[in-house]
């Protein structure tokens, strides 16, 4: 179907726990000595963050992921958005997707605010063109016309995140992938950001939309794909989801509850 | 040559964003210093002048025939640029782990950029080594057209190791330390400062014979300061190291590079 712009079939992803002790001649010398702690290490590291993950996504649908921490969302954005490839199953887009995931990655804080938009744009894959036509659209919402030739590393931290926002946001993705909807900046400018965000996900573009706010996942979203422990827990129509993750979420805080009084 | 393609694809596709890393690292190198990119020339000019004070005055050595400083400079030149670039390539995916953990671009534009980055400077370091050739009297020739086949199998060479370095010590910290020392010893195996005339054991001669950079300056000196056609021997070894280095670099950097992430 070409109306699909997201299809997972039966995605799984492992990740090696143990990894980060190894990476040094040290640890490779020990696993060499001795196979017997290396198979050990290798057992206790294996941890599957998706395990048979399958859903779609129509072209202008906003899907909402929703789940306890550490389920899987953001290992499932990684991997939409390409950082990560999946251990098994497949992921097919049907067209371009643009990461919303961490802002100002890649600035370098020796460049100026003006070279710092080329060079930003250039890595979330902004065409020269582009960048040329929206510039002046870039520092307009920014608000830093007057610091366009100042170097970033005498920017607060409001300013750079105000940059990295504006510089995120004039793009025209046709898979827009947001973890939280992101406001900066002072009290005036988060304001700004999120009425973006909204006109940016309102807009028609397809969207994948993570977060902790269901009231924010209902609003927006017109179905929600609830993940537990790395699998689909359920996919539906957002309000009939959203009322069972609440009460699941309720039921477990009473069992603890219970289970403290109990005791 | 399909991986050649698919490298020539991949630079097409992602040249705007290897112009502005090759753009940021150029701007960057020399911020905040008063000579800025006249550091480019005097740099190779100054060690020139240290190494042929010791090597010419102390050790005794000499070129019969070809100057000598302008003998080592042509060496410096091209180890300089083997050195500074297939360094950066490097550490080139480890400085960007928080990037590539976050946005997708193909990670060999890393690499790739350093190189030519690198290259940028190796450009500006021949205006002294043209000077040096016109002062000391070595003077010009038609031949310096064949100049670029050697500085291409220098660039190709480069990036191979680069990335072969890269993807390595994503997995093993160590290598980075390990290549200093690594290439401590290449320039020593490298006829950088001494001919190898000197040289009487067959072995180390048969080591220097098989070391790229040398056939590199070799081939270089045959033109800049012989002012010969080299052999067409030289133009096939040159490049048959150069592209065999590249093809085994880039192999193994594609086949480890959906690891990196997590090791970073």
């Amino acid at each position: 179907m070409t109306d699909e712009m997201i299809r997972a079939e039966g995605v799984s992803m492992r990740f090696c726990r143990g990894l980060e002790t190894g990476g040094t001649l040290k640890q490779a010398f020990i696993d060499a000595l001795s196979p017997a702690r290396r198979a050990a290490r290798g057992q206790h590291s294996d941890f599957w963050a998706l395990r048979g993950v399958d859903f779609t996504v129509r072209r202008g649908e906003v899907l909402g992921l929703i789940g306890p921490n550490g389920t899987g969302k953001s290992t499932l954005l990684k991997l939409i958005a390409g950082v990560l490839k999946p251990t098994e199953g497949r992921i097919a887009l049907g067209g371009t997707v643009c990461p919303m995931i961490e802002l100002g990655t890649g600035f370098d804080l020796d460049l100026t605010a003006r070279e710092n938009i080329y060079l930003n744009g250039a890595i979330l894959g902004y065409s020269r063109d582009f960048l040329a036509r929206r510039f002046d659209e870039i520092v307009a919402f920014s608000e830093l016309e007057d610091f366009l030739d100042a170097p970033l590393r005498g920017f607060s931290s409001g300013m750079t995140a105000r940059l990295a926002f504006s510089i995120a946001t004039v793009v025209e993705p046709e898979i827009l992938i947001v973890d939280e909807i992101l406001s900066v900046g002072d009290l005036a400018f988060q304001a700004k950001s999120e009425a973006r965000m909204l006109r940016l996900i309102g807009g028609g573009t397809t969207v994948l939309y993570v977060s902790h706010a269901l009231s924010s996942i209902r609003r927006l979203c017109q179905r929600v794909l609830w993940l537990e422990g790395g699998r689909v827990r359920a996919i539906g129509e957002a309000d009939e989801i959203c009322e069972k993750y609440e009460h699941a979420a309720q039921e477990s805080v009473m069992n603890n509850e219970n289970l403290k009084l109990n005791n | 040559m399909s991986v050649t393609a698919r490298l020539g694809a991949l630079s097409a596709r992602y040249a705007f964003l290897l112009q502005q890393l090759v753009l940021r690292d150029f701007k960057v190198k020399y911020k905040r210093s008063v000579l800025g990119v006249g550091w480019s020339l005097l740099y190779p000019l100054l060690t020139t002048a240290i190494l042929s004070l010791v090597f010419s005055n102390v050790f005794r050595f000499s070129t019969p025939g070809v100057s000598y400083v302008a003998y080592l400079l042509t060496g410096l030149v091209f180890y300089n640029y083997f050195s500074e670039g297939s360094n950066l390539a490097m550490s080139s995916i480890l400085a960007n782990g928080s990037l590539i953990g976050k946005v997708y671009v193909p990670k060999a534009v890393f690499p790739l950029s350093k190189c030519l980055s690198s290259g940028i400077n190796f450009l500006l370091s021949l205006l002294p080594l043209y000077l040096v050739l016109l002062l000391t009297g070595t003077g010009l020739c038609w031949q310096h057209v064949f100049l670029p086949w050697a500085c291409g199998c220098l660039f190709l060479f480069t990036l191979g190791v680069g990335l072969l370095l890269a993807a390595a010590a994503v997995f093993l910290r160590d290598i980075v330390y390990l290549y200093g020392v690594v290439l401590t010893l290449w320039m020593y195996l490298t006829p950088i400062m001494y001919d190898v005339s000197i040289i009487s054991s067959p072995l180390l001669r048969a080591a220097i014979a098989l070391n790229p950079l040398a056939q590199y300056i070799g081939f270089a000196r045959t033109v800049l300061l012989l002012h010969r056609t080299p052999e067409a021997g030289q133009f096939a070894l040159c490049a048959l190291s150069a592209i065999g280095t590249l093809l085994v670099g880039l192999h193994i950097f594609r086949c480890n590079q959906d690891k990196f992430y997590y090791y970073m």
